[in-house]
């Protein structure tokens, strides 16, 4: 790979994530944040040069989902994009755009409402027709079967990954934004309704709808258009198997080979103390241990252990999910995305009651597909 | 900035047809695959990273990359991206590939479009592309807007059925020296179009695109990996994109006013005076016959309304000024997951002076183009060297 | 092509039909539509505050200036429009709202209503197409019982033959 440009993030704009926003259209959701990041920034939309949006036909209900988004994100007669995929993945494209000098500013959206479909049927969609779907697997079985196979081999507990969905629903009273804002314990973890063995209900995170949008600019124009760019540094992407059978069910080697990616991009050599922050896409409890060790934040096995230590926490040495991750807010397809906004919000010191002191350097994790088969890796830097 | 030129240097399709039983969706994505690593001359391993496309709802495998960029391509531990616009997917893929390797994150890309239409549903898919309230109900898939479209434009100019069924005869008998189009009908007669049957008026069954399975691969390589691979590279020279409004029906569409904005800017980009004397072959995304003669007016070949004469005149066939569509285009051949890369790879052999039976001579710039959503346009000029 | 009907013979098929039911939100904008047409056998559209372009169908946001439209932005139209574009539907398709072939032939048409800057689509009662013509005045049909649904309310639109 050959030396590449400089691109950062000028501003971001959320909405509210919440379980059903029945009174907005997708477009109504969409120019909500657009029209958030305009005003904030004080641009016009003939200052975005194009728009990059991410989004899913299945979870829309709609075939070309980025058709019915065309007006609000201000595309007409201009150049739009979409990735079908996490935010994450659109993010990327985004970046490229302009590290290919074809524009000055890209605007990068990212969408999704779980209302208005019945979640677990489209992702048993996600499976193929010719074998897997038949079983009637979804995300929440395939977790199972995920966290049973890790848990198993490394001696994990209930009660650790239990800790995950503590620590991040108490970090979600910070964030104005987040969906489920409400302190929960160990208890009410272990004792709440079983899912897919060993997965309780509260081990997975609510269904949300939501958008959140972001703007990028070149290096110049980022500079003049606000004090506190945040800058790419790192981009890692990687690719599992598909067939569950032929997947490494106890570890995330996908997430590990795109991390390490991004740490080599960036100048990444001792994560646990060049990070000072990680927003990582948690689908479920045991997920974020098994993120830990991929991302090489502990070593592999001892990602329960690494949860106890309370390094992860707000007051820890490494923080993950301030904004209270997947766990807390949910809008499938926009979870990539609302993660390196986050970290954009960390890096310029806008993070209001969740802000981690001195945040320089943050990771933003976005996945694709079942159980972190898909997965892109993100670094940014402060300066 | 540190921007890459890149070029096209591997390229594989399938022969289209309308219904492959004999493959799954994997092993027909394969064997364009295959053929474009083999034509590229690499390993699997080499390549960087895969961007694949199509429309997961018209085969009803959602995230379809995911099993198709592993069990198709050589995606297991690598990059896999999926862009999914639509008509416009091929394009979408073919501008996404370039970006990424333009950037200088990438230094190779396998770029691969597919459709299995006959799995599911096209007419039913498309149909929900449009709004659930407004406009599914009465909609008909791709062909009402289009037959709609086809009607003002005949009222406006006066261009004859009989104009619009030379398009089918010039791009069918083009497709015989195509050995990948799914329709080849070297002998047919402007009488075989005009007598099938009326199906939107004044569309004709054969004045309409068929609807075909298919893949289609091609190779991306920056300035230093290209010189490692061939020595007869096509060259990107402009990308642009132009989209319009959410409601298609907003606004009268029969001009393509989003054909003239991309190309406009993709011109100016490209160094592009005049098309029809700047280049020498176009491979355009035609649904319909209409279409055809609207859409060569869109993209400035010649004046509004002169679309029909242009073809009268000849200079769109393939003796013509200006050939289009020497591979039989959209109204032979429509996987439409992988149509605009069709376009893309077809505008890329004749740069690469490999088109055998449908070559057009001494060609040094080409242009590709995808149509597709509420009238997006996407234009691709690709050039012998690279733009400097 | 031989080729291809030995192999049709050699592969069997399995059909399989998935129900995917989902919820649409129509927005705030759809509901007063709805709501208007059902009471008062109303058509509204929306305007821009800034540009005064009228949109039909109404929507939450002019594209062009990137501003909002909210109910107070909405104005009644008249039934009635111009033809500007017109086909007949005439083959098979599975509808995805019914899971049915849609029956057909079926006349459909372009026409912009009196007072609205963008053109709409429709229903028209009409499947010769000599009997139609571009520039022809067109008007909505009411059905009898109103319910707050397009097509229910109005199946389609009629050429005004007195005017024509």
């Amino acid at each position: 790979m050959t030396k590449i440009g400089k691109v950062a993030i000028v501003g971001v704009a959320q909405t509210k994530y919440e379980k059903d926003k029945i009174d907005q259209t997708y477009s109504e959701l969409v120019f909500e944040v657009v029209k958030k990041l305009h005003n904030d920034l004080g641009i016009t939309n003939d200052d975005v040069g194009c728009v990059i949006t991410s989004s899913n036909d299945f979870n829309d209900g709609r075939t070309i989902a980025n058709m019915a988004i065309q007006d609000a994100v201000g595309s007409v007669r201009k150049a739009e994009s979409r990735v079908s995929g996490d935010g994450a993945f659109a993010f990327m494209y985004g970046a490229m755009r302009i590290l290919s000098e074809s524009y000055d500013t890209v605007m990068v959206v990212s969408h999704c409402k779980c209302s208005e479909v019945n979640q677990y049927l489209v992702n048993n969609t996600i499976f193929d027709p010719y074998y897997q779907r038949h079983l009637g697997l979804d995300q929440i079985s395939s977790a199972g079967l995920m966290a049973n196979m890790y848990m198993n081999k490394y001696g994990v507990t209930e009660e650790q990954a239990a800790k995950v969905v503590v620590k991040n629903r108490k970090n979600a009273l910070n964030n104005p934004y987040a969906h489920l804002r409400e302190e929960i314990t160990i208890k009410d973890v272990l004792n709440s309704k079983m899912m897919a063995y060993p997965l309780k209900e509260l081990d997975f995170p609510p269904f949300s709808d939501g958008a959140v949008a972001m703007l990028l600019a070149k290096e110049d124009v980022a500079k003049k258009m606000t004090e506190t760019p945040v800058w790419f540094k790192g981009y890692g992407n990687c690719t599992d198997a598909y067939y569950l059978g032929n997947r490494n069910m106890t570890d995330l080697i996908g997430l590990e080979l795109a991390a390490k990616e991004a740490y080599r991009m960036a100048g990444i050599n001792k994560p646990n103390k060049n990070l000072d922050v990680c927003e990582v896409s948690e689908n479920f409890s045991v997920h974020e241990l098994m993120i830990y060790e991929a991302l090489g934040l502990c070593d592999k096995g001892e990602g329960g252990k690494f949860i106890e230590s309370g390094e992860t926490e707000m007051n820890g040495s490494i923080p993950v999910n301030p904004s209270g991750g997947v766990l807390s807010s949910n809008p499938t397809m926009a979870n990539g995305l609302i993660r390196v906004a986050e970290i954009a919000l960390q890096l310029q010191g806008k993070a209001d009651k969740r802000q981690i002191s001195n945040a320089k350097t943050g990771l933003a994790y976005g996945m694709n597909g079942i159980c972190s088969q898909g997965n892109c890796v993100l670094i940014f830097g402060g300066e | 900035m540190t921007k890459h030129d890149v070029a096209v240097v591997g390229i594989g399709q399938t022969k289209f047809r309308s219904k492959r039983r004999d493959v799954n969706i994997p092993e027909m994505i394969y064997e364009a695959v295959k053929m474009a690593l083999d034509d590229a001359q690499l390993e699997p391993k080499e390549i960087d990273a895969i961007i694949i496309g199509n429309m997961d709802h018209f085969e009803g495998i959602n995230f379809s990359e995911l099993l198709c960029g592993i069990e198709a391509a050589p995606g297991y531990l690598k990059p896999v991206v999926k862009v999914a616009t639509g008509g416009t997917t091929g394009s979408s893929l073919a501008i996404c590939g370039y970006h990424n390797v333009a950037s200088g994150i990438y230094d190779n890309v396998l770029v691969v479009g597919w459709e299995k239409l006959n799995e599911g549903g096209a007419t039913t898919g498309i149909i929900t592309a449009f709004d659930p309230v407004w406009e599914r109900p009465s909609l008909a898939g791709a062909l009402g807007p289009l037959a709609l479209m086809a009607g003002m434009y005949s009222a406006k100019y006066g261009i004859t059925a009989e104009q619009a069924a030379k398009v089918t005869v010039k791009n069918r008998s083009n497709a015989a020296n195509n050995p990948f189009a799914h329709l080849q009908m070297p002998n047919i007669t402007i009488d075989y179009v005009m007598s099938s049957q009326m199906i939107a008026y004044p569309l004709r069954l054969h004045d309409c695109c068929p609807q075909s399975e298919g893949a289609c691969a091609l190779i991306y390589a920056n300035e230093q990996e290209t010189k490692k691979i061939t020595d007869n590279p096509a060259w990107f020279h402009a990308v642009e994109t132009a989209h319009y409004y959410t409601f298609g029906t907003d606004d009268k569409m029969f001009d393509l006013p989003t054909a003239t904005i991309a190309s406009k800017k993709a011109y100016k980009k490209a160094g592009i005076k005049n098309p029809i004397k700047d280049l020498d072959v176009a491979e355009i995304y035609e649904p319909t016959s209409w279409s055809e003669l609207s859409w060569t007016e869109g993209l400035g070949f010649c004046k509004p309304g002169e679309g029909g004469k242009l073809l009268d005149e000849g200079i769109t066939q393939m003796s013509g000024e200006l050939p289009v569509n020497p591979s039989g285009g959209v109204l032979s051949t429509n996987p439409i997951g992988a149509t605009a890369l069709v376009r893309v790879a077809e505008a890329a052999i004749q740069i690469m002076g490999r088109g055998e039976k449908r070559q057009v001579p001494d060609v040094e710039k080409a242009l590709a183009m995808g149509f597709g959503g509420s009238l997006w346009t996407e234009i691709m000029i690709l050039g012998k060297n690279p733009l400097r | 092509m031989s080729k291809n009907r030995k192999l049709k013979k050699d592969f069997f098929e399995i059909k399989w039909k998935t129900d995917l039911p989902y919820r649409y939100s129509i927005g705030k904008l759809a509901v007063k539509f709805f709501e208007e047409l059902k009471a008062n056998k109303k058509i509204m559209g929306s305007k821009c505050p800034k540009c005064e372009k009228v949109h039909f169908p109404p929507r939450a946001v002019c594209a062009d200036c990137m501003v909002e439209m909210t109910i107070e932005d909405m104005v009644e139209l008249p039934p009635k429009g111009t033809l500007e574009g017109f086909t007949v539907i005439n083959y098979p398709f599975t509808d995805p709202s019914t899971g049915g072939i849609r029956p057909f032939p079926y006349g459909y048409a372009l026409f912009k209503l009196d007072g609205a800057d963008t053109y709409t689509m429709h229903f028209v009662n009409e499947t010769d197409v000599n009997k139609m013509k571009i520039g022809q005045r067109v008007e909505a049909v009411f059905n009898e019982e109103l319910i707050g649904d397009l097509t229910a309310d109005i199946p389609y639109f009629r050429i005004i033959k007195e005017e024509n």
